[in-house]
């Protein structure tokens, strides 16, 4: 006979706490939070075990357990009558926990600490109702959390999409028509996107939408964040009841650090929402090899279904695809060079004309504004570059295939990926030098626009 | 055993369950309301909703083992005493009132973490039964490296 498990899919997202309820060998009962609860199969479940606690201790002399969940949907309390199997250690069930855990451990600082040991499979006896938690909400009571659009992903939303990004000419209108259309067409207002960095193992942000700031050049190291772990793990996470697991988190800290565990330091700043509650970090992978993240965040607990997960990461294989074949096709662009000399474009458009300091430090490989850092990397040499042949030679155009054959400028023999730096670096200088711009001037060619005077610096 | 201070969390509209077991070791539980702790830090009364399962009501009987879970949804601190039931009763109007009070805490703190506590008006937490026990244990139960430790 049925359990019923598979309904109570809503139950597994962790916005209500589940609680625990096991008992020692001499009888004497324990009740306790557990932070993540899964479902396995139409008979199983899996429970999180992240400290040696007296739970576990019970478990290991007892095996029965009651664990009581809520479904955020009706408020309706379960209570499942639980045998204990096996603990598990890797494998799919791990790994789907394992993720979640380490996207809320990222953000608190906690990574290492707060952390799965294992994921304990136990058999479901029973499912029954709680009966003081009776979920019939009545018709004035707000639902527990706002259900989203169902379905969320229709043909229609995918093919609209699908119709704009195929419209688009570059790499940044591409991007662009991605984070808008997930807006236009599935109704999500925060989105970004990150781009494998030029150092190993980071990836840097170039798109988003629905932000204050747009967090151009940002660099995520894999392993940080819901980003960094799924460039990581190179699989989609997804996370719903993201502020409960936050605050669960938060607790273990403070205990942490009271012990001396780990350190008071800021936790990993997060790029996007403030308080996010859930979020979908897709991989964008084209044979093996990742290219970058999307992410979607929600301030909505529980925004997105496993429907939607799969849906998404359907998507992300096909922007993908999209990405790289714009990158590929940009940097196989050669475009004749300028016939003439550009000319030089100083205070022609009404921005404030002040005189504006950078400097380039060469070491770090860092230009700096104003004392204010812009950017690093290989678009601080390019910029670097461009503002020097500017100041020597009184040009203002250029191409991205005499950027190419700079050998000066060190870009790689293969994949140079110049256009999402070149991207990069226009989106950092409209967000923090709106007098100095890289402007497109067609496929492959683009100039750079300075109102004022600029006083170039070289430092070690 | 439960000082002032710690009479006063636990009386602050936590999230509050009872843990019960049969005497074969089967564990039940259900939500407390509220609880009421006495003058001499030893004793306390945990008001439980009468729709609560039967096994929990057998079990008080039967095995008289009581572990009470507390935690602040705010920031997850959580405390877990552990007692021996010595005997229960209807809660009169007044402790009704009481209980109702304690629980109307605790739902703010719900809408506070940004789950909305009117959602949870169906749930048949009234009315009472009051339950009286004697505190044997308490035990540290937030989140981290020494959950489960004595509390002192």
């Amino acid at each position: 006979m049925s359990l019923g498990l598979e309904k109570l899919a809503s139950c597994f997202q962790g916005i209500i706490p589940a609680m625990l309820y096991t008992c020692a060998k001499d009888g004497t009962p324990n009740a306790a939070y557990l932070s993540h609860v899964d479902y396995v199969d139409p008979t199983h479940v899996a429970l999180s075990f992240q400290f040696f606690n007296k739970s576990r201790r019970n478990i290991a002399e007892n095996p029965r357990a009651v664990v009581h969940l809520g479904d955020p949907d009706t408020a309706q309390g379960w209570a499942l009558r639980l045998t204990y199997e096996r603990s598990e250690t890797s494998g799919p069930i791990f790994d789907r926990m394992f993720w979640r855990i380490e996207a809320i451990a990222s953000y608190t600082g906690l990574k290492g600490i707060f952390k799965l040991l294992a994921a304990d499979i136990y058999k479901v006896e029973s499912v029954e109702p709680v009966p003081e938690e009776d979920g019939q909400p009545d018709r004035s009571a707000p639902p527990l959390r706002a259900r989203p659009p169902d379905p969320v992903f229709t043909m229609k939303a995918l093919q609209d999409l699908s119709m704009q990004i195929n419209t688009a000419d570059s790499l940044e209108h591409l991007l662009d028509s991605i984070v808008v259309g997930l807006k236009r067409h599935f109704n999500f207002s925060h989105s970004m996107i990150a781009l494998a960095g030029e150092k190993p193992d980071t990836l840097v942000m170039i798109a988003s939408r629905g932000y204050e700031q747009s967090g151009a050049g940002a660099e995520v190291q894999f392993g940080e964040g819901i980003i960094g772990l799924v460039a990581e793990a190179k699989k989609p996470i997804r996370i719903s009841g993201l502020m409960r697991g936050m605050l669960n988190a938060y607790a273990a800290k403070r205990r942490a650090e009271e012990k001396g565990w780990c350190s008071a330091e800021r936790r990993v700043p997060l790029p996007g929402l403030e308080n996010p509650s859930s979020q979908l970090g897709v991989p964008l992978m084209v044979r093996g090899e990742l290219i970058g993240v999307l992410c979607i965040e929600s301030e909505t607990p529980y925004r997105f279904h496993e429907e939607d997960k799969t849906s998404i990461e359907l998507l992300g294989s096909y922007l993908a695809v999209a990405i790289q074949n714009m990158q590929l096709q940009q940097d196989e662009d050669q475009p004749e060079p300028p016939s003439q000399a550009g000319p030089l474009t100083s205070a022609t458009t009404g921005l404030r004309a002040t005189r504006r300091e950078l400097a380039f430090y060469r070491q770090e490989e860092v230009v700096m504004l104003d004392g204010e850092y812009l950017i690093r990397s290989l678009p601080a040499r390019i910029l670097w570059k461009l503002l020097q042949v500017r100041e020597q030679e009184g040009r203002a155009e250029f191409t991205n295939r005499e950027l190419r054959l700079d050998k000066s400028l060190n870009l790689p023999d293969f994949k140079d990926n110049l256009e999402t730096r070149l991207l990069l670096l226009r989106r950092r200088l409209d967000e923090k030098a709106g007098d100095i711009r890289l402007v497109p001037r067609g496929r492959g060619r683009f100039a750079l626009e300075v109102t004022g005077d600029l006083e170039l610096v070289e430092r070690d | 055993m439960i000082d002032v201070n710690l009479a006063e969390f636990l009386h602050s509209g936590l999230g509050i369950h009872l843990g019960t077991a049969d005497e074969n070791k089967e564990p039940s539980g259900c939500r407390v309301t509220a609880v009421k702790v006495e003058g001499d830090g030893r004793h306390m009364v945990a008001f439980i909703p009468r729709a609560a399962s039967q096994r929990v009501f057998d079990n008080l009987r039967s095995n008289g083992r009581t572990a009470v879970s507390f935690a602040r949804p705010a920031d997850d601190r959580a405390v877990q005493v552990k007692g021996l039931m010595l005997f229960s009763w209807q809660a009169k109007p007044d402790e009704e009132a009481f209980a109702q009070s304690q629980w109307a805490g605790f739902l703010g703190q719900l809408d506070g973490i940004g789950l909305p506590g009117a959602a949870t008006s169906s749930w048949r937490v009234f009315p009472s039964m009051a339950v009286r026990i004697k505190v044997t244990a308490v035990f540290n139960q937030t989140p981290g490296p020494d959950a489960g430790a004595p509390l002192k």
